[in-house]
């Protein structure tokens, strides 16, 4: 395995942290001790706002120009079909969202139908928890629109809750992966901190244990903190050098996050510049992250369903000017009348829909980044490690004026990695069909027993998306 | 086919249940905890209803299995004759000789746990003892585990009869026992009841007249509840019982002797209800769990009372839609069809084959409809959603830590801890109250800062144990520590596990006081302290409560905090589960500090207060907009609020029309108010009648956003205010604010919406309902004129949801008065509050328990603290309670 520690490097900081040694990790992998073995992973890659299904049609000619490179690696469906979740009355935006990874509709605001496909395949390859050192669960993204979990979150447990907590500043994912935990530097003092630990690990283990007083449920969520315990424990007390020469601590982010970051769905002004600098930087680390198998499962998101933001700048590929940015200005509006959102609400078929096109193609070279440095990553089997992750890429439905205007969810984008050969890529394909068909067709071939949605559900398999 | 139309008053509810205890437990148990629990059927009877009933008939005993299950909403208990348990030719009567008895092959853990949800009991028996020289005692009633250990047994010894009942204070046997006076145990037929209340106080009464009184003490915190239940004998045999049984019923309360007077006049063979009733028990449960979340679903966003597509209304039991399945056949009934051929819900999804399923039952079994009126916001959420153990929010931890330890820790708190995210209108939705990495680095940080601020030894020294390590004085200190910081009485397991710490402390050379210090840290990041940890069955519902739990759920209901010392005092002695008590409990927490603050917390997540934190208006149109000002609009609701709740203890709803408010100059100024001195002030508006009440201030009306969004906020007071449910828009809608131009104001762009055929079905529910609000601009400033010199309204007409006519207003003043005083935002405001008191979105299954607080609070003024106080007695927060 080549590490790439310049994907590190881009967004260096100041301040040096105690990265474990990084080469010492490579050694550790907890696949490492079989050359060919390579582990299951699963990834959710979320982009905002869509692209209108007649835009699909135009292939790697329009819009998703920058996956042309990775054409090979992916397969993009067509006719992808939330037919199940095209309830009367939904909210494309989040409610879409909520369906994106899960094909089920959502069963509260914060809360999914079901489990994604990710953690399906996490827990039908590790029922009773990760190899010591890999994070369970990585739930990154780049976004701002926030009203909503949905939004933004794409990993969701079997029983619909969210999967992680989101980590949206590339400090914090930095933090999430790679970070120590200080502890006491005494002998004495480290012996009675280990001590409480044991204590609180016993009593978190009682009641998510059998004899516990609690609920299913409940007995999951406790258990949740007890695997969180037990990674600050390795963190705490695993004796790790320090390399001097590791990467460092990225700046904290300029960008708004939090509450100042969706100012009551008014939308925020952002500059290309700023926003793909932080984005190519959080996309990098979680590069790193699976490169180092640190993460072996989770979403990354690059802006929020429904994002609203007012964009400004000189959007370039292939060393050419695809278009200056400058919403407002052109929409000549504030607030989130002058957002990017709005071009997706102007679609018209029949006409060039020259910025929802530009804004749709600077999203497919970002998408393509991260994939990219994934497709950079060798694994044992000779495959990257793209090709070895069942990674799908989806969306939102948008508001539903960029697909059939009689379903909003229908046409979703999709495009899929090859999940270790078992999916055919390198072809653009019309699927027409219902996304958890799709879905369930990819986890049956990676061998999960469990399904997304009704487990009673007649189950059409969709042959022809399989290698 | 006749369609009738059957409805069940209260009284008939009641003869419903029974009819459960009745028909369906013979000779076998039906324990009815639940249904019993729900205030529909909340009319208090002269007699309570059992929650386990068990009579005999020949044909059931003499059954190959000798077994019978129920098929009713309640769960059933097999009994299972061991030996030659026979019945005699008399009717109804279970003869045991000594060579059989009854016994459930599994444990009674149902039963066992609804009784201990409530801490009292009483068994009422018929029987004939067929000699007076039997002993051990004989069991004629047990539920135990063993010779030795047992929940209660009734038995005779001798002439006497004897119950043990064991508590607490009382040995596993439950010893000492109870029993009546020498010869009052003869071969007549004898009505035996005894009962247990909650404060201890134990009774038998022979016939009618009291046999005997003592106490058993303490609480059934140690009841096992894998006790078997058996009827004439010890569950393992060896003690048998001879005589005739007539029949046992069990119930969850004590009652008081002229009602065991009552029950001895109605004799060992009370009138069995008819099959028609329990049929029609059935049907009920049918509509209730399976027709109204279909029709809620699908069809009354067409046929409410106020839209009345084709003149039908379906929300409750119209006489057209009686007409409209006035057919004999199925195939001929066009509603059915509508559905079965899917014309209806028209352009929409049609029913899924259950839905389809369910509808067809219904009408085949006479479409019995026993909802007054459907209302669909009770089905917006799944009532069968697993429950989620409560996280502590970051105020309930502060508070917690500030009760367990004395330490304030509310700023590294809120700076250190992730934030609580919304879902579902709060921040303490459960389900959403995940844990990542950094919470438990934060919460093992703050509870080294916490212990870092505490004198250990003053601390731990009223706990009353020397100052040493030996294991009795450390477990003593945890056990007494740990009952104070962890909410209740520790497990031997848990002591354990803390005292290990204590033993490395001193392995590493460290003393008493370093040992406190680490098992102190240990404590405050244990599940028991992070968590609201309960007894939850499996879908995470409380089992059952045990007193220290009822403490915790009443002391985080009024403060958000853990019980002080008095109600620790009251579990530890078995006193919350008396409504005196609890309400005694409860207004003494109405007055702290805690309450008020937990209050404001409802209050800032319910307004969603801390968007103003964020609020980024256009600098152009807003050019006086700054960050404080927004920070004074967060304060002036929550002084607004706390003068009105709790100053002058009005109603809730009167937040909506009250005429006054607090403003600083600045602020003052913004409202167009004439600045008084510096600093906060109370501004009368008793002369500004546009401008009072919560509506009405810049916290609220901000969310429409900088153009005063029409829908945004609308949708507010139908959601918020009204509990009113509208869909998201359909596909290919712009939901962008239209702004308001030169010439067309927002209001007229709001009327064109609501005229348009697309768009007006949904918007005229809700849009209406802030055309009071039009003349204040999105920051709250009130003006005649918007910025393009478009005049600008107040009146309108509202839409109460599940109404049909519009109640009509001239100005906003009209508006606030027409919403606080109606039903529906005082009962909107209830829910919210249960909301917030149950950490989830409510159910129907909630929502009875729901229009029973709200109902006792209006008659007790409305109030806020009314509606805390009917809440910490109803079953909603106590399960297994009866509705007062």
């Amino acid at each position: 395995m080549k590490l790439h520690r310049r994907t590190m490097l881009r967004g260096a900081g100041s301040v040096l942290i105690g990265l474990p040694l990084l080469e010492e990790m490579q050694g550790k992998q907890a696949f490492a001790a079989d050359a060919q073995a390579v582990p299951e992973r699963a990834f959710n890659v979320f982009f905002g706002l869509g692209i209108p299904a007649p835009l699909q049609e135009e292939g790697f000619d329009g819009v998703l120009e920058p996956l042309k490179p990775l054409a090979d690696k992916l397969l993009i469906m067509r006719g992808v079909d939330h037919v199940r979740c095209d309830e009367s009355g939904i909210n494309a935006h989040f409610d879409g969202a909520s369906a994106s990874f899960t094909a089920t509709p959502p069963d509260g605001e914060a809360k999914a139908g079901g489990a994604s496909i990710d953690q399906v395949i996490r827990k039908q390859f590790h029922p009773n928890g990760l190899p010591q050192g890999v994070v369970p669960t990585v739930v990154a993204g780049t976004f701002f629109r926030r009203s909503r979990v949905s939004r933004f979150v794409h990993s969701y447990n079997e029983d619909g809750t969210v999967a992680a907590t989101m980590q949206e500043h590339p400090r914090n994912l930095f933090e999430r992966v790679f970070g120590r935990i200080d502890v006491a530097t005494d002998d004495a003092s480290k012996r009675i901190d280990r001590s409480v630990l044991d204590s609180v690990i016993q009593q978190y283990k009682f009641y998510s244990g059998n004899r516990s007083p609690l609920g299913g449920a409940s007995r999951t969520r406790i258990a949740d903190h007890l695997d969180r315990v037990r990674e600050y424990e390795r963190r705490a007390y695993q004796q790790i050098e320090v390399d001097p020469r590791a990467p460092q601590l990225p700046d904290a982010s300029s960008l708004a996050h939090g509450g100042a970051a969706d100012p009551g769905g008014e939308g925020l002004d952002m500059h290309l510049d700023d926003l793909v600098r932080e984005w190519r930087l959080m996309a990098e680390l979680y590069a790193v992250a699976i490169e180092l198998d640190r993460v072996r499962f989770g979403s990354v998101t690059f802006l929020a369903a429904g994002e609203r933001l007012r964009m400004k700048g000189d959007y370039r590929y292939d060393n050419r000017l695809v278009y200056s940015f400058n919403d407002a200005q052109e929409l000549g509006k504030s607030g989130s009348g002058g957002c990017s959102h709005e071009w997706w609400h102007r679609f018209q078929p029949q006409r060039d829909n020259q910025q929802l096109r530009a804004h749709a193609h600077m999203k497919m070279r970002e998408v393509g980044y991260f994939l990219t440095l994934l497709d950079q990553i060798q694994d044992a089997n000779g495959r990257s490690a793209l090709e070895n992750s069942c990674l799908t890429v989806s969306t939102e439905s948008g508001d539903g004026r960029h697909n059939d205007v009689k379903r909003e969810l229908s046409g979703v984008f999709h495009a899929m990695s090859s999940a270790k050969g078992r999916v055919r890529t390198g072809q653009q394909i019309a699927v027409n069909a219902e996304g958890i068909d799709v879905y369930n067709t990819v986890l049956e071939s990676i061998g999960c027993e469990k399904k997304l949605g009704p487990q009673d559900r007649p189950f059409n398999r969709v042959e022809k998306i399989l290698a | 086919m006749r369609w009738i139309r059957k409805r069940f008053s209260p009284a008939h509810c009641q003869l419903k249940l029974s009819a459960y205890s009745k028909l369906w437990t013979t000779a076998c148990l039906i324990l009815m905890a639940n249904a019993l629990a729900s205030p529909s059927h909340s009319q208090q009877p002269s007699l309570p209803a059992p929650i386990a009933a068990f009579s005999f008939s020949e044909s059931t005993i003499n059954q190959a299995s000798g077994t019978v299950t129920s098929s009713a909403n309640s769960f059933a208990l097999q009994l299972a004759p061991i030996g030659a348990a026979k019945p005699v030719s008399e009717p109804a009567v279970l003869l045991l000789r000594g060579d059989g008895f009854l016994s459930t092959k599994q444990p009674a853990e149902k039963l066992s746990r609804a009784i201990r949800s409530t801490g009292a009991v009483t068994v009422s028996l018929w029987c004939e003892p067929g000699k007076v020289d039997q002993s051990g005692p004989a069991r004629i009633v047990t539920l135990s585990l063993s010779p030795t250990e047992r929940n209660f047994t009734i038995g005779q010894d001798g002439n006497r009869f004897d119950v043990r009942f064991r508590t607490t204070k009382t040995s596993a046997n439950g010893l000492p026992s109870l029993s009546t006076p020498s010869g009052t145990a003869t071969r007549s037929r004898t009505h035996l009841v005894f009962t247990r209340a909650s404060d201890g106080k134990t009774r038998i009464y022979l016939n009618g007249q009291l046999a005997a009184k003592g106490n058993a003490n303490g609480t059934l915190a140690n009841w096992n509840n894998k006790a078997k239940l058996a009827l004439g004998n010890e569950v393992t045999g060896g003690r048998p019982w001879q005589g005739k049984l007539l029949n046992v019923s069990i119930y969850d309360q004590p009652i008081s002797q002229p009602q065991v007077a009552m029950l001895f006049q109605q004799g060992h063979n009370p009138k069995p209800i008819s099959p028609q009733e329990l049929r029609l028990a059935k049907l009920e449960q049918h509509f209730r769990q399976s027709v109204a979340p279909v029709v809620a679903k699908n069809c009354l966003q067409c046929h409410d009372p106020a839209t009345a597509e084709g003149d039908l209304i379906l929300d409750q039991d119209s006489e057209n839609f009686r007409e409209l399945i006035d057919v004999d056949a199925l195939a001929e009934n066009p509603f059915w069809l509508s559905i079965l051929n899917d014309e209806m819900p028209k352009d929409r999804p049609p029913l899924q084959a259950d839905e389809k399923q369910a509808i067809k039952r219904w009408l085949e079994d006479d479409a019995v409809w026993t909802e007054g009126q459907i209302d669909p916001a009770d089905y917006q959420y799944n009532a069968q959603q697993p429950f989620f153990v409560r996280r502590l929010t970051t105020p309930e931890y502060i508070r917690s830590v500030r009760a367990a330890v004395g330490i304030d820790i509310a700023k590294a708190a809120k700076t250190q801890l992730p934030q609580d995210l919304r879902a579902d209108g709060f921040q303490n939705t459960a389900y959403n109250l995940t844990v990542d990495l950094n919470h438990i680095e934060t919460y093992n940080q703050l509870a080294k800062q916490i212990v870092a601020q505490m004198d250990v030894l003053a601390f731990v020294k009223p706990f009353g144990h020397r100052a040493l390590l030996t294991d009795n004085e450390m477990r003593g200190l945890i056990q007494s520590m740990g009952t104070q910081i962890l909410r209740g009485p520790l497990s031997d397991q848990e002591i354990d596990s803390l005292r290990g710490i204590s033993t490395s402390v001193a392995a590493a050379g460290g003393d008493y006081e370093a040992a406190c210090r680490a098992t102190l840290q240990a404590l405050l990041q244990s599940p028991r302290f992070l968590y609201r940890i309960e007894n939850q069955d499996r879908r995470g519902a409380a089992a059952f409560l045990d007193d220290y739990e009822i403490a915790n759920r009443l002391s985080y209901l009024v403060c958000g905090a853990p019980p002080d010392a008095p109600l620790l005092a009251a579990a530890k002695r078995g006193q919350l589960r008396d409504s005196d008590n609890i309400r005694r409990h409860v207004q003494r927490l109405l007055a702290s500090p805690q309450a008020i603050e937990h209050s404001e917390d409802f209050l800032s997540q319910w307004l969603n207060l801390k968007h103003l934190d964020s609020l980024q208006p256009n600098e152009q149109r807003f050019p006086n907009w700054t960050p404080p000002l927004a920070a004074e609009m967060q304060t002036e609701t929550l002084k607004f609020f706390r003068a009105v709740i709790w100053e002058e203890k009005r109603a809730l709803t009167a937040l909506l029309n009250t005429q006054y408010t607090f403003c600083t100059p600045r602020l003052a100024k913004h409202y167009g108010l004439s600045p008084q001195a510096d600093g906060w002030q109370r501004y009368d508006l008793s002369k500004v009648a546009h401008r009072g009440g919560l509506l009405t201030h810049g916290s609220v009306l901000s969310i429409g956003g900088d153009e005063a969004s029409m829908v945004t906020r609308g949708l507010f007071v139908l959601k918020e205010l009204l509990r009113g449910t509208v869909n998201d828009p359909p596909p290919c809608v712009d939901t962008s604010p239209v702004a308001a131009t030169a010439n067309v104001s927002a209001r007229e762009i709001s009327e064109k919406r609501i005229q348009n055929q697309a768009c007006g079905g949904c918007h005229q529910r809700f849009e209406p309902l802030a055309f009071g609000l039009e003349k204040f601009d999105g920051l709250g400033s009130f003006m005649q004129r918007d910025h393009h010199g478009n005049a600008l309204r107040e009146d309108g007409d509202i839409l109460i949801p599940g109404t049909a006519k519009p109640l009509l207003f001239s100005t906003s003043a009209q508006l606030m008065d027409t919403l606080a005083n109606h039903p529906r935002v005082h009962h909107t405001l209830v829910w919210k509050l249960c909301q917030f008191a149950k950490g989830r979105p409510l159910t129907s299954e909630d929502a009875p328990f729901v229009t029973q607080i709200a109902k006792q609070a209006a008659e007790n003024g409305g109030t806020y603290q009314a509606v805390i106080e009917a809440m910490a007695v109803s079953p909603l927060i106590l399960p297994g309670r009866r509705t007062p």
